[in-house]
This record gives C-alpha cells, sequence and structure tokens, in this order.
C-alpha cells in the first residue's frame, strides 16, 4: 500500500525556487486508529485542508475546547515548493490571530509599513502614508503585516498541539464524499492505506481545486480574464526602500503593472503584470525572470531569486457556502485575483465565523439554525469580495480602448487632483466586511468590533480580545454608563437565563452596579462598539456586533435568542 | 472647482461608467460622452465652476 500514495506535487510545472528557497517545516504521518480497528470513527467535526483557513478554523475550535480532525494530503505547510502565496495580513485578521494566541509571533517575523507609492510611467501619481489614516489607530493590532503565508500556518500549527483538542493527521487525503440525515462519511487514503471517518460537520477549506463543490453539488460562477502575471520573491544585496510601490505601467515593464513589496526575511515580492494570454513557461524561465528583474533594479543589485510562479487572474463565487453538513471557507467557497488581500484574509475570517457557531451548537448554548447564518453572513462577503477585487482587476487591464481612455484620463488628473485619485484602484484593501443581511444580526448589528484597550477595574490594561477570552464562547452584553436598578436585574436574569456574560462598561466618573464592569476613560471600546451614550452592545465571540440597543428592554432579549438562532422570550417576572 | 475627494462611491461610478460604453462602438462611446458631459454640466449648474472645469 505505502509507495501507492501519490506525493503532493507542485500544483503547475512553472514554479522554481533556486538559492535557499525557503525551508518549511515537515509534519510526522501517524498511522491512523481507524486502520488498525477496520473501524470509522465518528467526530463533531472534520476539517479537510490545513492551509491558512482550515488551519484558523482548526485552532478555533482548539481554543473554544471543540475536538476536530484536521485532515491534509501533504505534510508541510504551504504547498509543496510553492511557499509564496499570501503576503499580507490585514487588521482584522491580526486580531483574529491575537485572540487565538500567535499574533506575538506573526508581529515579530513579519514587516510592517506604512507609505505607499503609486507610479506611471516614470512618475509618481500619489503617495500615501497609512500612520496619517485614522481609522485604524485604535486598535491593538497594526492596519496590517507583510508576512508569507506558510510562517502564520507553520504558527498556527505550533498553537493547535499547544491547545490539544484537535487532531492533526497530515499525508490524509479525502478521496470520496456522502452525507445523509445521519452523518457524512469521508474515505481518506494515505502512505499506510485506505480509510473512513464519519462527522457531524465537515469543513471544507481544500482551496481553489476543492473536490468538494462536486460532491455536494455547488454551482459556481467564475469569470476567467487574459491578464497573466508572474512572481518572483527575491532578495537584494542593495535593497530599495522599505515602501510599497505600485507601478500602473512601469517602463521597465513594457508599460504594463509592477508591484513591489516586502514581506519576512527580507524576501521582497515582485508582481509583474505580462502580455494578455502569454505562454506561463517562457514568462517565468529564469532567465527571463532575471532580465526582467535587471531591467527594474539594475545588473548590480546582487538578486538571490528565492521563487518563482506564473499566475492567471479569475474570480470564482459557489452559489451557498454551506451544503447541507459541509461548510465551504476560503478559495473552496471564492477565488479572487491577488488585489486587496481579499482571498486570504477573508477565509480567515470565514474560519473564525463558523468556529464559534459550532462551538456554541456542539455545547448547546445555541440552536442549530445558528449554523445557517454563516452562509449568510459570509456568502454576502464572498460577494463583496469578488466585486470589489473585479473591479480593479478591470482598471489595471482595460479590456476595450474606451476603457483605456477613462484610466488614462483618472491618471493624468490624479497627478494634479486629489479627487481623482479616487478613481485609480490599485487595490482595495479588505476589511472586516459587514452583514446586513444575516438572520443572526439585528438592523443595528453585524459590524466588525476593532481590538481596542480598556481599563480592568484594578487600572490595569485590557483588550477587547481580553474580554472574549473571558467570555469562553458566550456571548457580550456591553452596557455602557449608569445602569438602573431595574436594568441591573434585568440583565442579571438574562445572564441566568441565556449563554450570555454581561459587563458594565464606565466612564471615568460611573459608579459600579452589581455586574462585573471595566472601565472605558476614552470612549474607545464604546466607538469600538458603534454605540453613543447610554446604551447596549451584544457582541458575539468572532467581535462583531449582533445588535446593539439603547435601553436594557425586550429588544436585549431578543437580540440574544437571534444571535443565538432561537427565539428568546422573556420569562415574566412574579 | 472643487478638486478634493468628493466621490460618495468612487469604484461604484467607475464601473457603472465603464459598464454603460460595455459594446458600443468608438463612435456611440464618444456620443455617450459627449451627452455625459452636457448631463453632468447640467447637475452642476454654477457657471464659474463649470468655466474652471472646461
Amino acid at each position: 500500500m505505502a509507495e501507492r500514495y501519490a506525493e503532493t506535487a507542485f500544483r503547475n510545472g512553472y514554479e522554481h525556487t533556486q538559492g535557499t528557497g525557503y525551508a518549511l517545516p515537515e509534519y510526522p504521518f501517524r498511522e491512523p486508529p481507524e486502520l488498525a480497528t477496520g473501524q470509522p470513527s465518528h467526530h463533531p467535526v472534520v476539517i479537510v485542508g490545513a492551509g491558512i483557513t482550515g488551519l484558523t478554523a482548526a485552532c478555533a475550535l482548539a481554543q473554544y475546547g471543540i475536538p476536530a480532525v484536521l485532515l491534509d494530503e501533504d505534510n508541510t505547510v504551504g504547498v509543496k515548493g510553492a511557499s509564496s502565496r499570501g503576503i499580507c495580513y490585514t487588521q482584522k485578521s491580526l486580531e483574529i490571530f491575537h485572540r487565538l494566541g500567535v499574533y506575538e509571533r506573526i508581529a515579530r517575523k513579519g514587516i510592517q509599513w506604512s507609505v505607499g507609492r503609486t507610479f506611471a510611467g516614470n512618475d509618481e501619481v500619489y503617495s500615501f502614508d497609512l500612520r496619517q489614516q485614522g481609522a485604524f489607530n485604535l486598535s491593538t493590532q497594526p492596519p496590517f503585516i507583510n508576512i508569507q503565508q506558510f510562517y502564520i500556518e507553520s504558527y498556527l500549527v505550533d498553537r493547535i498541539q499547544e491547545l490539544g483538542h484537535v487532531e492533526l493527521r497530515w499525508k490524509s487525503r479525502v478521496t470520496a464524499f456522502r452525507q445523509d440525515d445521519e452523518r457524512a462519511t469521508l474515505t481518506v487514503d494515505t502512505p499506510a492505506g485506505e480509510y473512513r471517518i464519519r462527522a457531524d460537520h465537515v469543513i471544507d477549506a481544500t482551496g481553489c481545486h476543492s473536490p468538494f463543490r462536486q460532491w455536494v453539488g455547488a454551482s459556481v460562477t467564475a469569470k476567467k480574464g487574459d491578464d497573466r502575471w508572474c512572481i518572483a520573491d527575491v532578495r537584494f544585496s542593495k535593497h530599495p526602500p522599505v515602501e510599497r510601490h505600485t507601478w500602473i505601467e512601469a517602463p521597465f515593464n513594457e508599460n504594463r503593472a509592477v508591484w513591489q513589496h516586502l514581506m519576512g526575511d527580507d524576501v521582497w515580492r515582485i508582481d509583474y503584470q505580462m502580455a494578455p494570454d502569454c505562454d506561463p513557461a517562457e514568462v517565468s524561465r529564469e532567465d527571463v525572470v532575471r532580465e526582467r528583474l535587471a531591467r527594474q533594479f539594475g545588473a548590480d543589485a546582487g538578486i538571490e531569486i528565492v521563487w518563482v510562479g506564473p499566475y492567471a487572474y479569475r474570480s470564482e463565487c459557489v452559489d451557498r457556502m454551506r451544503h447541507g453538513r459541509v461548510f465551504l471557507m476560503g478559495d473552496s467557497a471564492k477565488v479572487v485575483s491577488p488585489f486587496g488581500a481579499r482571498g486570504g484574509n477573508t477565509g480567515i475570517a470565514d474560519a473564525d465565523n463558523l468556529a464559534w457557531k459550532l462551538a456554541a451548537v456542539l455545547r448547546g448554548r445555541a440552536a442549530p439554525a445558528l449554523l445557517d447564518s454563516y452562509d449568510e453572513e459570509r456568502h454576502e462577503a464572498a460577494q463583496q469580495n469578488v466585486l470589489v477585487t473585479n473591479r480593479t482587476a478591470r482598471f489595471l487591464r482595460p479590456a476595450t480602448p474606451v476603457e483605456k481612455l477613462f484610466r488614462d484620463a483618472a491618471l493624468s488628473l490624479a497627478r494634479k487632483h486629489a479627487f481623482a485619485r479616487q478613481f485609480v484602484n490599485t487595490g482595495r484593501m479588505a476589511v472586516a466586511n459587514p452583514y446586513t443581511r444575516s438572520g443572526a444580526c439585528g438592523a443595528t448589528g453585524g459590524q466588525s468590533v476593532q481590538n481596542v484597550a480598556f481599563q480592568w477595574p484594578d487600572g490595569s490594561r485590557g483588550t477587547v480580545n481580553d474580554l472574549l477570552r473571558w467570555a469562553d464562547g458566550h456571548l457580550l452584553v456591553l452596557v455602557f454608563g449608569g445602569t438602573s436598578a431595574a436594568a441591573l436585574d434585568r440583565l442579571q436574569g438574562l445572564a441566568e437565563s441565556a449563554p450570555v456574560r454581561c459587563v458594565q462598561v464606565l466612564g471615568p466618573d460611573d459608579r459600579p452596579g452589581a455586574l462585573e464592569h471595566v472601565r472605558d476613560p476614552q470612549g474607545h471600546l464604546q466607538g469600538a462598539c458603534h454605540v453613543f451614550g447610554h446604551a447596549w452592545a451584544l457582541v458575539r465571540p468572532d467581535s462583531y456586533v449582533a445588535a446593539t440597543g439603547e435601553s436594557v428592554d425586550a429588544g436585549l432579549v431578543h437580540a440574544v435568542g437571534r444571535a443565538l438562532g432561537a427565539a428568546l422570550e422573556e420569562e415574566p417576572t412574579a | 472647482m472643487k478638486t478634493p475627494l468628493n466621490q460618495q462611491d468612487a469604484d461604484a461610478f467607475y464601473e457603472q461608467l465603464l459598464d454603460a460604453h460595455q459594446g458600443l462602438t468608438e463612435q456611440q462611446s464618444a456620443l455617450l460622452n459627449a451627452r455625459l458631459i452636457l448631463l453632468l454640466a447640467s447637475q452642476v449648474g454654477d457657471a464659474k465652476a463649470l468655466k474652471e472645469c472646461v
């Protein structure tokens, strides 16, 4: 049997490394117990695919103490050999990683920059400094960090092993799947033979070649362009400034686009736009890549090629992200071009969205109907990300002479006038997508809460993530300002009858009531929760507000029920 | 003439504009642009601003 297992190969034949390349960690294959017993095992959750999405889901479940099995066909992080992929992680993702306990390692390894410059021809069209932009300042995480995806994946693997609860099974390829009213059954091929595993819930994080799409009958809306790019990850002995440089029309690349940004280990990612429908083998040949790099950086820049890979832009989105027991997430659900880092970052958010809901349902704190809100919320996000990314793709590869004409007009105006910079679309950075049509969120809810700081009663500093960890998967009711005795009674009743934790958030001079309380002297926590004055905010474990309101009344009770997929009515008080 | 950032959703507008041109011949596109200029000028109204824009 052993020789039959097909090792994971490079995704295409054109990627290559030279010099030191990347050294990826390898994880051991252990013979699963099912092979010895001949009996399929049963698990509440099976995750397929140990990419950034599957590992985030696994780590979040581990943090909630939910047992799960993670299957991956390879024995390392990163697609074999092609150890590049995602490079930019946004504030929301970093906040999630902070909650999961891997942020510090990411911050140490990754690169932060704030200056971006956009060029067309030999001129700078405009530049920006993110440190001058206010919206990101309150979070304890920066606007984003550049780091190679596989580093985060390896930190997540370490963290999952620390936390326990989730079993990682390497060299385990799912080859068949079926589901019925009772269970899902997966057939798993390994170097030691084939076995079957059963699950109540399956997370498909296998990526853009997902076999589950066909197994569950998911239909896909796809758009394929003729735009071709070639990435070169390189090191320099004489390196450029630590800024992001974007050329919409680069003179050294036949007036096509070029991206240049720094990642960890002093490795630079340079993306080159190629001629439409070009031959990927030709454009990624080493001598061709070297010549292209020399045209940009000069022959004496001392360039070492770490990795090269060509790719074609496309977008895909499944019709639904839940099919029975299967939840599609990350690239399994939608594929976008890399502009704005809307691939990996939305996969991370998909995982964080589902993990707390699965945990709440499996612990009996929420109704199974809550799981439907995964599709409502994350499909809205997926569609939005496809829309936004396709707009950028269209700006960078004008399809007709008229589209090129408008781009020329926008660029020439943008050199002089601020208003026209809004039309220059080199990518719109991924955001924490709002949820406007979720059954689990009220009309005032569905917005992300930044990981801002406040004070614990003893004056020490806490963050939203500390509160969420303290709530341990429960919903959090934050009540801002002084509160009447009747409202406090009501909150106490709510905390006793529903799986919520209530915390009073006080200004510098407010007196604490009977509830747990924290202080928010600068109003950052209140601002992060999108409320003003006397108000409450119902915060979910994924750091989204489910709903907000003014007075502590039946509306709050109703919102709690809704956020748990159930109808909840206040018990009449005698 | 106003030149600071002024658009509520520039990306959506840009997309609408390109969509409106989709499938048109060169001459039809030019005519659409001319009509748009006249229509948008009428939205602006202010003679001084229009003069500066031109």
